[in-house]
């Protein structure tokens, strides 16, 4: 039968500042994914994750998403898309419910209903949630458990990572895409999905801190005891160290990318002192020579005021004080020299980089730090994708009809 | 027919101001970043007020526009004082009208300010004048400089934590250096003023809790006043010791009372050897019982290394449920702790050099002659006359720890000219300045190098929202915040 043959296909989508990238893997029978490739794009008028000319933004996610259709024989009917962005807040929150069960067992409508209840927790004025990660449950007596399911308890509390934005800048993100006539399945938090890419059960579990160093903005999220406790998103990224570059050595923003790119360092080596960096000319730039202490000492000081700033949101937390985990770096402007170098002054834990976690299908972007949140979401979308029940009987024909519809683009 | 009017502590909206009406007002740029602690923290208790003459940190702070003032536009231009304390008593006797304003209609003042600075302490000085005039009770609340400040700041700090003692109801002093160990403070002193002003901040929501919050169990200033209007001049700098937690009513005591206790202050044993007395205060949210603020204060007493009294406040908060916040506010009252007067006494101090003999200006210079917490200097001098060392007055301070040296000698430096004295006083010296003839007019040149008026252009990032920080514009480039020059 023709729905017989239907392929699992997940779409991540992830509209950058620097970048527009869109993934295309496929969730094979028996659970695994693979990658089928990714189509990019540059993006324009994206700063800080936000989007500022809304056509000029939809025109390069429509590139990326033809790019990736071209590769992968895709047709590309729906995605999961990356959400990030200053203006995204979390915090801890926790419901409780009262069992009145006979015996008072806990049953799944329980947690369920917990569930609910967060998510229909009061947010700020104008915001709107994002996730509310479940952390553990807690049963009357104080003990804790992931899966309170069969066991006995009058009361069940549930704790909860929330994590909200404001609804209009969600919107004109879902609306970049949904105007394309693509379908928006579900979204996550950047770095959320960006740790599912590079971080393991164990590492999870030991606890990890994983800041991704985008362009626009630096997301990080920690787990601890396997429990994300803390998010955060701070809208400075690597555009800023070129943004001072531009500013410091008075050089048109296309250079200063170059040179940060090809000589730049966060970290101030004394023996460099007296060194100059030599700056081709062109039809309409002058050769120039650059003190090379000059541009180290522009991105070690933007760096390490990221690191500290990081640093102390997550002490204000109250995770910190028994956190004893690992700094995982990643994303784009990880590339940077020296920047484990700065983390390990700044960050009182061992950092090192983050390396994406094995994946079948194309292996041309697994060292590619900059595509670890795209290919987090991928991830995501295999865990979302496999809590869903598969559809069955005409269900399962209408979800059929509707992708062959739409690989017709005929919806 | 009866009717049933709920205004208790337990009544839906009670109101928070009774009796009286607390104003904290944030002077100078310490006072400023604490308040902005207090706005941030959204705990709307008080009606919250800052100056400066400072125009950056006015618009950096996120304390509703109204509530701010720029004061000395004319003198200064926004540029600040520059630690100049004459410039700054000028401003605030420029702004005499404005400043009424602040003192007038509130029952209690919380000053808040670092000792250290200039236009902070001329502005509390005069608040707490105007605050005499309208019978508002003044508290006072600041933070000695850290010792790696130096010693003029240092001389500074001291002279005006003499004089404020003098005038206001109660001054709070605490010091900087009781965090410097702090791990995130070692790594970065901005952490290390991040975190006073933090409590700086706990300590007046503490302080405005107690003086007019009526709760369960009540306090009233003069518990304040009992603790920390004991000391004049400087004869102990230091007689405040904080620390806040804030939890869940489910944490259990045991839990929140631990985590007091190993907050950076108290976490440092030695502050146990000064502190005698303890006001605790706890607030929480309407399911607060009595038994929940007697387990709290027991915890508390159970888990203290020393045996000392201990008063309670207790209230209740409109919001946050399940929340329960718990502020010590310990207090030295016994006579003149010596060890609280030698902390953070900077290093030793830079030996002066002789001014060269050309100069047009006299001096008389009496070096190591102990220093009176209010030394009186005769308002004109012949220029022969030497100033004899004043007598060491009793509880005088002690910390500067004066090396042994012979009994003080004038140093003289001869000038042709006949001259006039004005009198200037330093730390751990007396010295009289002579200037020729009539002194000229002052003129004040602004210190701060550089003042924007407009915000300056942000490259790429002009079309985004700001990212603020602490003030700070984190789309301009760092090392220009930072003042660092960039070689070309």
């Amino acid at each position: 039968m023709f729905w017989g043959k239907s392929r699992n296909i997940v779409v991540g989508l992830e509209v950058g500042s620097t970048k527009v990238a869109a993934a295309v893997g496929e969730i094979r029978p028996d659970g695994t994914l693979a990658l089928l490739g990714i189509g990019e794009a540059p993006s324009g008028q994206v700063r800080k994750c936000e989007i500022v000319d809304f056509e000029v933004a939809q025109g390069c996610v429509r590139d990326a998403l033809a790019e990736a259709e071209q590769k992968t024989d895709i047709v590309v009917g729906e995605i999961y898309l990356a959400i990030s962005g200053a203006h995204i807040r979390s915090s801890n929150t926790r419901v409780t419910t009262v069992i009145n069960n006979e015996g008072d067992e806990i049953a799944a409508e329980h947690m369920q209903e917990l569930h609910e209840m967060a998510a229909s927790q009061p947010l700020p004025a104008d915001h709107a949630i994002v996730h509310h990660l479940l952390q553990h449950y807690v049963l009357d007596d104080g003990s804790t458990t992931d899966n309170p399911a069969g066991l006995a308890s009058k009361r069940l509390t549930a704790h909860f990572h929330q994590v909200y934005g404001l609804a209009t800048r969600l919107q004109t993100t879902i609306r970049c895409v949904k105007e394309l006539g693509i379908d928006v399945k579900n979204y996550a938090l950047s770095s959320y999905a960006t740790a599912q890419a590079v971080l393991t059960r164990s590492q999870k579990q030991l606890g990890a801190i994983v800041i991704n160093l985008g362009g626009g903005v630096s997301d990080y999220v920690v787990y601890q005891k396997g429990n994300v406790v803390h998010t955060g998103v701070l809208g400075v990224g690597g555009d800023h160290l070129t943004n001072d570059i531009v500013s410091g050595l008075k050089i048109p923003y296309a250079k200063a990318e170059q040179l940060k790119k090809t000589e730049g360092s966060v970290i101030l080596d004394p023996s460099e002192d007296g060194e100059r960096i030599t700056l081709p000319g062109s039809y309409n730039f002058e050769e120039r020579q650059i003190p090379r202490p000059s541009l180290h000492t522009i991105m070690q000081m933007r760096q390490a005021e990221i690191f500290e700033i990081i640093l102390d949101d997550l002490q204000q937390a109250p995770f910190w004080p028994e956190f004893a985990g690992t700094v995982y770096l990643t994303g784009g402007a990880s590339q940077v020299k020296g920047l484990i170098e700065l983390a390990t002054q700044v960050f009182p834990c061992p950092a090192e980089l983050a390396h994406q976690s094995p994946f079948d299908g194309d292996q041309n972007y697994g060292r590619r730090p900059d595509l670890s949140t795209v290919l987090g979401l991928l991830q995501y979308a295999r865990q979302a994708e496999l809590e869903i029940p598969a559809p069955r009987g005409f269900a399962r024909v209408g979800q059929s009809l509707r992708r062959a519809l739409a690989n017709m683009r005929l919806i | 027919m009866i009717e049933l009017i709920q205004n208790g502590p337990f009544a839906e909206k009670a109101d928070p101001l009774f009796p009286g009406r607390v104003r904290i007002a944030g002077l100078g740029q310490t006072g400023i970043a604490v308040c902005d602690q207090i706005v941030l923290h959204g705990r709307p208790l008080q009606d919250v007020w800052i100056l400066d003459s400072d125009q950056q940190t006015i618009e950096g702070s996120i304390v509703p526009a109204a509530n701010r003032h720029l004061l000395g536009r004319n003198l200064v231009r926004g540029l600040g004082c520059g630690g100049d304390l004459e410039l700054a008593r000028e401003i605030v006797a420029v702004e005499e009208d404005r400043l009424s304003a602040i003192a007038d209609g509130c029952d209690f003042l919380i000053l808040l300010l670092g000792f250290g600075g200039s236009i902070g302490v001329a502005l509390a000085e005069h608040l707490i004048q105007l605050g005499r005039k309208t019978e508002a009770k003044i508290i006072v609340v600041g933070a000695q400089p850290f010792a790696f400040e130096g010693w003029a700041r240092r001389e500074k700090a001291v002279a005006a934590i003499a004089g404020l003692r003098r005038d206001a109801d109660s001054v709070l002093v605490l010091a900087h250096d009781r965090l410097a160990e702090h791990p995130a403070a070692v790594k970065n002193i901005r952490h290390g003023f991040y975190l006073m002003h933090q409590l700086m901040a706990q300590v007046a929501q503490a302080l405005a809790q107690i003086v007019c919050k009526r709760g369960l169990i009540q306090l009233s200033f003069a518990d304040v006043r009992s603790l920390y209007a004991r000391y004049v001049g400087a004869e102990a700098l230091e007689n405040c010791w904080a620390a806040h937690v804030e939890g869940d009513t489910h944490d259990g005591a045991e839990y929140l009372v631990q985590r007091l206790l190993g907050s950076p202050v108290l976490k440092d044993g030695s502050v146990w050897k000064l502190a005698d007395h303890a006001i605790v205060a706890v607030s929480g949210a309407r399911d607060l019982g009595l038994s929940d603020v007697q387990e709290l204060v027991g915890a508390l007493k159970d888990n203290l290394p020393v045996n000392i009294p201990i008063a309670t406040s207790a209230s209740l908060d409109d919001d946050d449920h399940e929340k329960v916040r718990m502020t010590v506010l310990l207090a030295a009252t016994a006579p003149a702790p010596a060890a609280s007067v030698e902390f953070c006494v900077p290093g030793p101090r830079p030996a002066k050099k002789p001014k060269p003999a050309a100069e047009t200006t006299r001096l008389t210079v009496m070096k190591d002659a102990p220093k009176s917490p209010e030394p009186s200097i005769p308002k004109a001098m012949t220029a022969t006359k030497k100033i004899a060392p004043p007598p060491p007055t009793p509880g005088a301070l002690k910390k500067a720890k004066p090396p042994q040296a012979p009994p003080p000698k004038p140093v003289e430096v001869s000038s042709p000219r006949n001259v006039e004295e004005t009198p200037v006083e330093a730390w751990g010296e007396t010295a009289s300045v002579m200037s020729a003839g009539k002194a000229p007019p002052r003129k004040h040149i602004a210190k701060q190098e550089e003042m924007q008026f407009e915000t300056a252009p942000r490259g790429r990032f002009e079309k985004t929202h700001e990212t603020m920080y602490r003030g700070e514009n984190l789309d301009q480039p760092t090392f220009r915040r930072r003042g660092v020059t960039i070689k070309l």
